[in-house]
């Protein structure tokens, strides 16, 4: 194997692994401060890119539309998320975390009644928006601009979250809350409106994702279902909760499908899980979570 | 906090006032209502054809395209007087793309609305299923899109015939084509979705080069999983074995979110590709689809515009606002085979239809074909093409198109009994 | 004193009536109602058997296994398998079905039972995946997405009556068992296990062994509700062991209510009902089913029996006067 095609593998794993950390950040994120596991998690990531879809085809705007439609999306998906937790999980936070789970679960099922209703069955693809449309070269290897873009995406999450949870003050409340949110409610913070905020947030990071997915591949019934589980194993193997954990493990599954796949693809889907299990097995909490709970 | 509430507030009223704009706009758009399409004539002996459709994930749009061809086909014969005096009436009945419920909703079409015949469904491991169950209640059904071999030859029952070219058939066809484009290719990849439908075609298409080309290899398959998001590392391992030709039984979703993938990389200049570029995926890629490759399909109204194609297109369009795609054109057949079997046999009990439907021919909207005997495959012409831009429509499409009748790829007669002998069907 | 025991003899009287009167109309309904709602009356008793199994880990030991279709699964391919590839005699493959099922689960078990909450959950689905997986890709072995067709009962079973009282009988049998299970020193140490975790552990009870021995018997049911499945369709495919399955028993528990032991029977028997019924004409079931969990996850909590039992035992403090 020359280096030229493991470093190619590499940087597959590389832009498949920003993909999945964009997504599986609103999950960790909402599991570490409101300890709920959203299941509907990929369903909001569907739903961002058939909006993001019917946004930019009803703006039409050459170039910027992509972009603007993206913004927007996010915005919506924010606000979708906001009526979500409001409505519905924040009447369940006194209840067991079985009832939560599976109002998330019944979420699935509702969300996608809803795009099959209003977008069909059909697939739907929008082009990659200048200038992000052809390929960079890396060592003289074509590399996709657009890939590029995905990376650096995750990037400036990363970087962003990191700011908004370490540097500023609702960063301190977060982090106060998400280890003893009695304790800051006692303190006079308003838990929540904290959580719906959170939530939105959450959803509107599965938006996000879900309208940067949109010109990479396809949009299509089942891509809701086909994230979770993906998501799951990221979020487990990194530490649920955790944000650099869901780094590390978005990175780890990215590395080991892309090389999975050289070497036995029909198995790379089945060593992620074994990865899973294996984790949860020697260590539950994952890489970087805290044993607790 | 204050400050924070009040962008919260503000997001919230722009998400709920752009919401339904978009929404509506998303809804107005054509051939997006649920298929509502059962026909009900309402008369006491109207022949029933149940048609039985997995509304799921990548089928559910292809399902809805194979209704409405059965509902333009229903309807029209009812126009012109129905079936032997009699009208027909359609009911349909979703599989949710599970083996389960399709093999109860089948029962249901069976035993409650008791139908004379099934058509369906897309999914080819709800099909396996499906037919044991109206094999058991001895009710005929056409496949005119779940096209595993396992349906006809594997597990053949006479209660079963095909009028979509099967996955051996259709991997010949293909094979030949981009063998003949590119003679001198010897070492080849594959990628095909992980599943029976990929791994027969791909079976199929290893069988055919080793023959057609001897010293040929294949370097190395790829398998994504159906509904796979990311091709890019399936990609970059096939382009660092440097091949001479790809062969690939992607489609749909999968399809399209591949060529997206690939063109960066140069895929396609680099390297011929043969797939199943068909309708669906030219709307969806729009100017994405790469000039110059090869593809190869069904029956859409560009792989063969006929005009008798040409008619249903202008029918198709008038009703659902949308062209035809292959689904709907196959779907339309199978209710003409169906019609032109009962006239043959004078009578809708089912025995009698099956025999008069073996060696029956038609007249489809894809030329004559005819039902062989033996196995009940339909002689059906498999397509290939080059994709490229046409002026009179919106999506691109196919030029310099091959067709090839279905006799010249099927599997001989010998060929099945050698399966059938490994199988354990006696006939 | 007296008071509650004639309480509870009451009950006892009127649930017997109950259960009578169910069982009866289960011995009559095939010449009652005709052969499809047969079909899925006999559908409604086998996803009320997994159901059933599923609350023993739920309601009983109060943990949430998210990957029993795979159990559902290997009961069926288990039996289905040996009677199709190796010829083995039905009734053989159909109690080795129940083997493979339980025998797995105490493999995987082994390494579940340590873990709690949310983390067993997420590990259940994780090797209900895997599981899947190895089934869907082991093509040569198992038959890949084809599945496996021509699973059929013995010829005096072939025919949908005869094979619906075969449902009948095995399903009463198991309930039965079941129940007898969930009231014996056995289950009110589960139950214990399920209130105070580690009070139980200090009264010296091995919680591990426990938890393994009740995930085995529920995944061993489970394989039986597979086994009981395969012929009834005459086949078997993968799609039966995908975590989406493994939601069904869950929800159909939590509206029937999880606190007693009727509920997942009485949220199985509703939702395949309507469900069957509904798929007649609309296929946007997915929407009614997700917004009558949420329905019920407000307004009944512990579901629709336990809503009545509330009700029912509001009533009665209200009829009695407190006793001094």
């Amino acid at each position: 194997m020359s280096f030229d095609v493991l470093f190619n593998q590499f940087l597959s794993g590389i832009a498949r692994g920003a993909l999945l950390f964009l997504v599986a950040s609103g999950l960790s994120l909402t599991f570490g401060v409101l300890r709920v596991l959203n299941f509907a998690h990929g369903s909001l990531y569907m739903l961002g890119a058939f909006l993001s879809y019917s946004i930019w085809k009803w703006l039409l705007i050459p170039v910027v539309g992509f972009y603007v439609a993206t913004l927007l999306t996010a915005f919506i998906m924010a606000g979708i998320g906001l009526l979500i937790e409001y409505f519905i999980l924040r009447r369940l936070y006194a209840r067991g975390w079985p009832e939560q789970l599976l109002a998330t679960y019944a979420l699935i099922l509702i969300i996608t009644d809803i795009v099959k209703w209003f977008w069909g069955g059909e697939f739907l693809s929008i082009p990659r928006p200048k200038p992000f449309t052809g390929a960079v070269f890396l060592f003289g290897f074509p590399f996709p601009s657009y890939n590029f873009f995905i990376i650096l995406l995750g990037l400036a999450l990363v970087v962003f979250l990191w700011w908004l949870v370490y540097k500023t003050r609702l960063g301190d409340i977060i982090r106060a809350a998400a280890h003893d949110r009695d304790m800051v409610s006692a303190l006079g913070i308003p838990i929540p409106w904290l959580f719906t905020w959170i939530f939105a947030l959450g959803a509107m990071i599965a938006g996000l994702s879900g309208a940067v997915t949109a010109p990479y591949g396809a949009i299509a019934l089942g891509m809701d279902i086909e994230i979770i589980i993906e998501c799951f194993a990221v979020v487990v193997i990194g530490g649920m909760g955790s944000l650099p954990g869901t780094l590390l493990g978005a990175l780890i599954v990215g590395q080991v499908y892309s090389f999975g796949i050289m070497y036995k693809p029909e198995l790379a889907l089945a060593f992620i899980f074994m990865v899973m299990a294996i984790v949860l097995i020697i260590r539950p909490w994952g890489i970087f979570g805290r044993p607790e709970r | 906090m204050k400050r924070l509430a009040f962008f919260t507030v503000v997001i919230c009223v722009l998400s709920l006032l752009l919401a339904p704009v978009v929404l509506a706009q998303a809804k107005a758009a054509p051939a997006k209502e649920a298929a509502k399409v059962a026909v009900k004539t309402g008369e006491k002996d109207a022949i029933r054809l149940g048609g039985i459709w997995d509304f799921a994930g990548p089928c559910y749009m292809l399902s809805e395209s194979a209704v409405q061809g059965m509902r333009i086909a229903v309807e029209e014969i009812n126009a012109k007087g129905g079936v032997l005096g009699r009208k027909m009436d359609l009911i349909v009945r979703d599989t949710e793309m599970k083996v389960d419920v399709g093999a109860r909703e089948t029962k249901d079409l069976i035993l409650r609305e008791k139908v004379n015949f099934l058509i369906g469904p897309c999914s080819s491991g709800v099909a396996l299923a499906v037919q044991v169950v109206h094999s058991e209640s001895k009710v005929l059904r056409i496949t005119c899109m779940a096209n595993t071999e396992g349906q006809v030859v594997d597990k053949f029952t006479p209660y079963v015939a095909q009028v979509v070219p099967n996955t051996y058939m259709e991997a010949i066809a293909a094979t030949r084509f981009m063998n003949k484009k590119y003679p001198n290719a010897k070492k080849f990849c594959t990628i095909a979705p992980d599943y029976e439908f990929g791994r027969r075609e791909e079976a199929a298409f290893e069988e055919e080069i080793k023959r057609l080309v001897p010293d040929s290899e294949i370097l190395y398959q790829a398998w994504p999983k159906p509904g796979e998001k990311d091709f890019t590392s399936f990609i970059t391992a096939i382009m660092a074995k440097k091949p001479d030709a790809v062969h690939s039984s992607l489609f749909g979703g999968d399809l399209v979110a591949f060529t997206k993938q690939a063109a960066p990389y140069g895929f396609f200049e680099k390297i011929p590709f043969i797939a199943l570029y068909d309708l669906p995926v030219f709307i969806a890629l729009g100017a994405d689809a790469p000039d110059g490759v090869m593809a190869f399909g069904r029956g859409c109204f560009f792989m063969d515009p006929n005009p008798k194609m040409m008619e249903f297109v202008a029918k198709y369009r008038k009703a659902r606002g949308a062209y035809p795609d292959s689904w709907a054109v196959q779907a339309y057949d199978s209710v003409y085979l169906i019609k032109a079997a009962v006239e043959k046999a004078k009578s809708t009990d089912t025995e009698k239809v099956i025999k008069a439907m073996e060696g029956i021919n038609l007249d489809s909207l894809r030329g004559k074909f005819f039902i062989r005997p033996l196995d009940h495959m339909g002689s059906v012409p498999c397509y290939q093409g080059i994709i490229a831009k046409d002026p009179n429509y919106p999506f691109k499409v196919w030029k310099d198109v091959v067709k090839v009748p279905g006799e010249q790829v099927w599997r001989s007669e010998a060929g099945v009994r050698e399966v059938w002998k490994k199988t354990g069907v006696t006939r | 004193m007296e008071a509650n025991q004639m309480e509870q003899q009451k009950s006892w009287k009127k649930r017997a009536w109950w259960l009578i009167v169910l069982i009866a109309a289960g011995l009559i309904a095939p010449h009652v109602i005709s052969e499809f709602y047969l079909l899925i009356l006999g559908e409604a008793l086998i996803m009320s058997l997994f159901a059933l199994s599923f609350n023993l880990l739920f309601g009983t030991m109060g943990q949430l296994p998210f990957g029993q279709a795979a159990f559902y699964g290997l009961g069926g391919y288990g039996m289905a398998m040996l009677l199709t590839k190796f010829q083995v005699n039905f009734w053989l493959s159909f109690v080795a079905g129940i083997g493979i099922a339980a025998l797995v689960a105490l493999l995987v078990g082994i390494f579940c039972v340590r873990l709690r909450g949310i983390y067993f959950s997420i590990l259940t689905l994780a090797f209900g995946q895997l599981i899947f997986v190895i089934i869907y890709k082991w093509h040569d072995f198992t038959g890949g997405d084809d599945g496996i067709q021509g699973v059929f009962p013995p010829v005096f079973l072939k025919d949908p009556i005869a094979y619906y009282y075969f449902i009948l009988l095995v399903f009463c049998l198991s309930a039965f068992i079941l129940w007898r299970i969930i009231h014996s020193p056995f289950g009110y140490t589960l139950q214990a296990m399920r209130e105070n975790s580690e009070r139980t552990e200090f009264l010296g009870i091995p919680i591990a062994r426990y938890q393994l021995i009740a995930f085995v018997i529920s995944a061993a049911f489970t394989g039986l509700a597979g086994a009981l499945w395969a012929p009834f369709y005459r086949s078997v495919a993968p799609s039966t062991l995908m975590w989406i399955k493994s939601g069904e028993p869950v929800m159909a528990t939590i509206l029937g209510g999880a606190g007693l032991f009727f509920g997942p029977i009485l949220g199985t028997f509703l939702i395949t009902f309507v469900h069957a019924y509904l798929l007649g004409f609309t296929h946007f079931w997915p929407i009614i089913m997700g917004t009558l969990i949420l329905i019920v996850i407000f307004l009944l909590p512990g579901g629709i029996l336990g809503f009545i039992k509330e009700k029912r035992d509001n009533r009665n403090k209200q009829n009695q006067p407190s006793q001094g």
